[in-house]
């Protein structure tokens, strides 16, 4: 399984904190164990590239955070999307799968079917 | 939005700072708290699920100093921090602070000035409306040749009733004799008059500050609407009239003539050509009044500018060529049918040609602008000296804090946040240098302006800061900080921590650091050697023209102007009148000698004829049609100059109408008509003029006639009292007065009462000769002071930065000459061992900087005299001077490495 391990394609932690956060509201560690479990391990991510991520999008309006209690009974700070979070979303999971296809496309082009 | 949201967001962060700061830590341990809980309920021991949970983490401060530099924010709080600890560094070595602040003060300083006089003769536009869509009407051989025309007053008639082809036309003539204004019986006081045409303000667009501009009605022959009228300016409104608005009505006596006075410009208006300020605007229509039977206007002559206002979307050629197609019909009208032919011909062969003018061309501009970007380039260079001191002991300095930097390397500091931390501190010392600099520019352009302007000429400029020159400090302060700044920055970014911190804080440099600070040393002085040689150049062309043999003796001789334009004497007994007012100045106590010319040596005019010589030969036209300089002097002239009369006589009393027409010539006349024969006897016949033959009855020896820079030219002498006188012609002419001993000037009361004893009515004007040579020669006296003050300036700093540098490697090599002297060196040994490494960087500066020199002296060979760009003094003398300023300056440093106590040098280790 290590040798699956993968940084996260820059500029793509963003979209994939917002999908998570798409399925419900979650707190910090939550969204990197989610991103990583739904990856099936294949991306790991730290809290040095998290917390970033976070201010970057709160400052932006995409996300928007709340303390509230696990369900341990401790003290976390739960990330929800906004409306526009979710506008945004929608327009970028839009550009890459058109940008993915046409990248599987070239990479799948041989001479006899051009 | 999506900006403003982040610009917002930034100021939140930064006021609310302690905030947002604990909520950054509550988050992060929250998050720490969750994973050690999810870990430990996978099984693991509390223990092992803080290390695994610290493991994945990494350094805490880290994660927060990412999350901090997310916004714009953080990036101006780390340059706030950087100011502030370049501020904390420069103040903890103020000797350092003080002689690089003051170095760059000097350095920018002396740019914004020289500058500042640039911009305001040169690039300032007119302060009117629109400027870039005005142009002056000039003819093409005028402007092929860098002049420009003056018309007269019925072509520029000509041009006003078609100057709604245009945006309208103005017209002006600026008055070389000034104007003598009385008003509310007041004492008389000399101004600077300026004759404009109805339309010129409106055409101009520059409105009243207070009351009204002159108008088209004001412009009518014999007197406007509201009688004559007159506008003056805001200086003279202050000054005469300390501002009050009450000055509007006022009356004005100008040259006996009453105006009203019935509008103020506004501050910025200075006049119309650069350089020359205005106290009162007269409209044309005054100018026969003032001027009375010496009106230019009346005579016909040329004597206004015409400027043009562009429609929108009319193109300088579109305009050309409307006034092309109107070149004959102007002519035709304008020019008088009494005049020949050939007169109307050769108007219409040279096409009007137009300028643009939003900065009009000026006598000034057209003298200085070389001179001026000379010294451009001059100052720009002495900062690049400046400029490399600076780097020089900021490297030094750099590698003083090579432990510092290196401990801040080992902390996780960037390299780049080490450079632009060393960038700030230049930046810093960059501006303090500049802000001084503008104090030193605000003296120094005003200092240099006063030297140019002189009795003879003044000299009016604004230096008032503008967007222009702010940007030129800016741009220099912001050059000069990279220029310096950049290599101990450099230096810094290539620091091994490890090796540096094991040499436990000795500044052991690494070689490359010499190297760098040894090309900055050869840089400087090659820079150096060019502006030393410069200087060199221009001092010896000033001192070879101010040693000038002249020809004449310039000291203690008063010229007094005497104009009796406005005397109430018939122009035909005009010049019994001058001999009788020289015969009254003759007799006043302390006058040696007195005559009377029509022209003086270096006035700036002269009298140029075409010469014919019996038994000469024929020289050719060198000028306007003329090979001979000619003036009309009274007996007496030449002892009152001091000019020897070599052979035959000077003219006396009985050289009059009606005897036999003499003449007086000097010796290049007989060198060049008659190949050095004895003049004595032939005769001299002026080509078009009204005299037969004149016959030569005495040789003078050469003088100086119009300029210094000109060799004596062939002159002809005529007696006064034979001179066939077109009235306009004497209206004034020149009384010169040798005093006995004292100085000339000591006369002026006593020969002024002597003239007033004669005719009152006289105009009088007062100025020593040697004022008027010594004037003729600003323009090289001023590029000769900036050069070698500046050359000096550059010279110190080299001697400066050569000391610096060489009294900073002896230090560091201290425990080394130690060594030497105890293992048994001589101290000329140790003296060989600190000269054998300056010496080949001086070499090569001085070879680089006389290459340098070479190739760029022969752009000011127009600038020199007497001598040739390659000038073999210079080129000597030079070198010789660098090499003894570097000697002292290493040999200081050396004689104190002599002088180092080896036991002392060793315990230091």
């Amino acid at each position: 399984m290590d040798n699956k391990q993968s940084a996260v394609v820059q500029g793509t932690l963003d979209m994939l904190i917002l999908k998570t956060l798409a399925l419900e509201p979650m707190h910090g560690y939550g969204i990197g164990v989610r991103i990583e479990q739904i990856s099936k391990g294949v991306f790991q991510v730290n809290a040095g590239s998290l917390f970033p991520a976070f201010r970057r999008l709160e400052r932006d309006g995409l996300i928007k955070g709340e303390w509230r209690a696990t369900e341990n009974n401790r003290r976390a700070k739960y990330y929800a999307l906004t409306p526009r979070g979710r506008t945004t979303l929608k327009r970028e999971t839009r550009d890459w799968e058109a940008q993915t296809a046409a990248i599987a496309r070239i990479l799948g082009a041989s001479l006899g079917k051009l | 939005m999506l900006v403003l949201r982040r610009i917002i967001s930034g100021f939140r962060r930064l006021f609310h700072k302690r905030q947002v700061e604990q909520e950054l830590d509550d988050e992060l341990r929250a998050y720490l708290e969750t994973a050690t809980e999810q870990k430990m309920s996978a099984g693991m021991s509390r223990d092992e699920a803080v290390r695994a949970v610290r493991v994945e983490i990494g350094s805490l401060e880290v994660v927060k100093d990412r999350a901090r530099d997310v916004g714009w924010e953080s990036v101006a709080e780390s340059l706030w921090q950087d100011l502030r600890f370049a501020i904390r560094m420069l103040r903890k070595s103020p000797s350092f602070t003080a002689v690089a602040v003051l170095t760059l003060a000097l350095g920018i300083g002396a740019n914004t000035a020289i500058f500042s006089v640039v911009n305001s003769l040169l690039l300032r536009a007119l302060p009117v409306v629109d400027p870039q869509r005005l142009v002056l009407i000039s003819s093409g051989t005028a402007d092929k040749r860098g002049n420009t025309t003056a018309w007269t007053s019925p072509i520029w008639e000509q041009f006003q009733q078609r100057s709604g082809m245009f945006d309208g036309a103005a017209a002006w003539s600026v008055d070389d004799e000034q104007l003598n204004l009385t008003q509310g019986g007041g004492e008389a006081e000399r101004v600077d008059g300026l004759f404009v045409s109805g339309d010129f303000f409106r055409t101009l667009g520059v409105p009243a500050l207070l009351g009204r501009m002159l108008v088209s009605a004001d412009d009518v022959r014999g007197v406007g609407a509201e009688g004559a009228v007159a506008v003056i300016s805001y200086r003279m409104w202050q000054q005469r009239f300390g501002g009050a608005a009450t000055a509007i009505g006022t009356p004005l006596v100008i040259e006996r003539v009453p105006f009203t006075l019935v509008g103020v410009t506004p501050p910025e208006f200075f006049g119309i050509e650069v350089g020359r300020s205005f106290d009162v605007a007269l409209p044309f229509s005054a100018e026969p009044l003032v001027h009375g039977k010496d009106s230019m206007a009346d005579a016909g002559g040329n004597w206004l500018w015409v400027m043009l206002r562009l429609k929108q979307n009319q193109s300088r050629e579109d305009a050309a060529a409307l006034l092309h197609g109107v070149q004959r019909q102007v002519g035709e009208v304008a020019i008088p049918k009494s005049l020949p032919p050939e007169v109307l011909q050769s108007f219409l062969n040279d096409p009007f040609t137009l300028v643009p003018s939003a900065v009009v061309p000026s006598s000034l501009r057209r003298q200085y602008t070389r001179p001026l970007l000379t010294i451009l380039v001059v100052v720009a260079l002495v900062l690049l000296v400046a400029c490399t001191n600076v780097a020089n002991l900021l490297l030094a300095r750099a590698s003083a804090r090579r432990h510092e930097l290196s401990v801040r390397l080992s902390l996780g500091a960037s390299r780049w946040r080490l450079a632009r931390q060393l960038l700030v501190e230049s930046l810093v010392l960059a501006s303090v240098g500049a802000l001084l600099g503008l104090a030193v520019a605000a003296w120094g352009s005003r200092a240099i302006v006063s030297q140019i302007s002189t009795s003879v000429s003044r000299i009016a400029l604004d230096l008032s800061l503008d967007w222009r020159v702010l940007a030129f400090t800016v741009a220099v302060t912001l050059l000069t900080a990279i220029l310096f700044g950049a290599a101990p920055a450099f230096r810094a970014t290539d620091i091994a921590p490890m090796g540096v911190l094991k040499e436990h804080g000795r500044n052991a440099s690494g070689a490359r650091g010499v190297v760098f600070a040894g090309g900055l040393l050869v840089a400087q002085i090659a820079v150096t050697v060019v502006l030393v040689v410069a200087a060199g150049l221009f001092v010896r062309t000033f001192t070879s023209l101010a040693t000038l043999h002249l020809g004449f003796d310039p000291d203690r001789v008063l010229l007094v102007n005497m104009n009796s334009g406005r005397a109430s004497v018939d122009p035909t007994q005009r010049v019994p009148l001058y001999e009788r007012a020289r015969d009254a100045v003759r007799v006043v106590p302390g006058v040696a000698d007195v005559a009377l010319s029509t022209v003086t040596p270096v006035s700036g005019g002269g009298m140029v004829r075409r010469i014919e010589v019996s038994g000469g030969v024929a020289v050719p036209s060198t000028f306007l049609n003329s090979n001979g300089f000619a003036n009309v002097i009274s007996p007496g002239w030449f002892s009152t100059f001091g000019t020897p009369v070599i052979a035959g006589r000077d003219f006396n009393d009985r050289d009059r109408t009606g005897s036999v027409p003499v003449t007086i010539v000097n010796e290049a006349l007989a060198r060049e008509f008659l190949n050095d024969a004895n003049p004595l006897g032939h005769t001299v016949t002026i080509v078009g003029g009204p005299l037969p033959q004149m016959e030569i009855v005495g040789v003078v020896a050469d003088a100086v006639y119009l300029s210094l820079r000109q060799p004596a030219p062939p002159t002809i002498y005529m007696p006064l009292a034979q001179f066939p006188r077109p009235p306009a012609m004497l209206a004034s002419v020149s009384l010169s007065v040798r005093s006995s001993s004292a100085s000339p000037v000591a006369l002026t009361k006593s020969v002024a009462a002597a003239i007033g004893g004669v005719n009152p009515d006289l105009a009088l004007t007062f100025r020593p000769l040697l004022d008027q040579v010594n004037a003729s020669l600003t323009q090289e006296r001023v590029v000769a002071m900036l050069s070698a003050f500046f050359g000096a300036l550059a010279l110190l700093l080299a001697g400066l930065g050569l000391y610096g540098v060489t009294s900073y490697s002896v230090s560091r090599r201290q425990a080394e000459i130690g060594i030497r002297m105890a293992l048994g060196a001589q101290r000329s040994q140790v003296m060989r061992l600190v000269f054998r490494q300056s010496i080949a960087l001086i070499g090569v500066g001085l070879v680089l900087g006389l290459t340098g020199a070479a190739a760029v002296t022969r752009y000011v060979q127009g600038m020199l005299f007497g001598l040739t760009p390659l000038d073999p003094a210079t080129f000597i003398a030079v070198p010789l001077l660098m090499i003894v300023v570097a000697t002292l300056a290493v040999y200081l440093p050396a004689r104190r490495a002599t002088k180092v106590d080896p036991m002392v040098a060793l315990r230091c280790e």
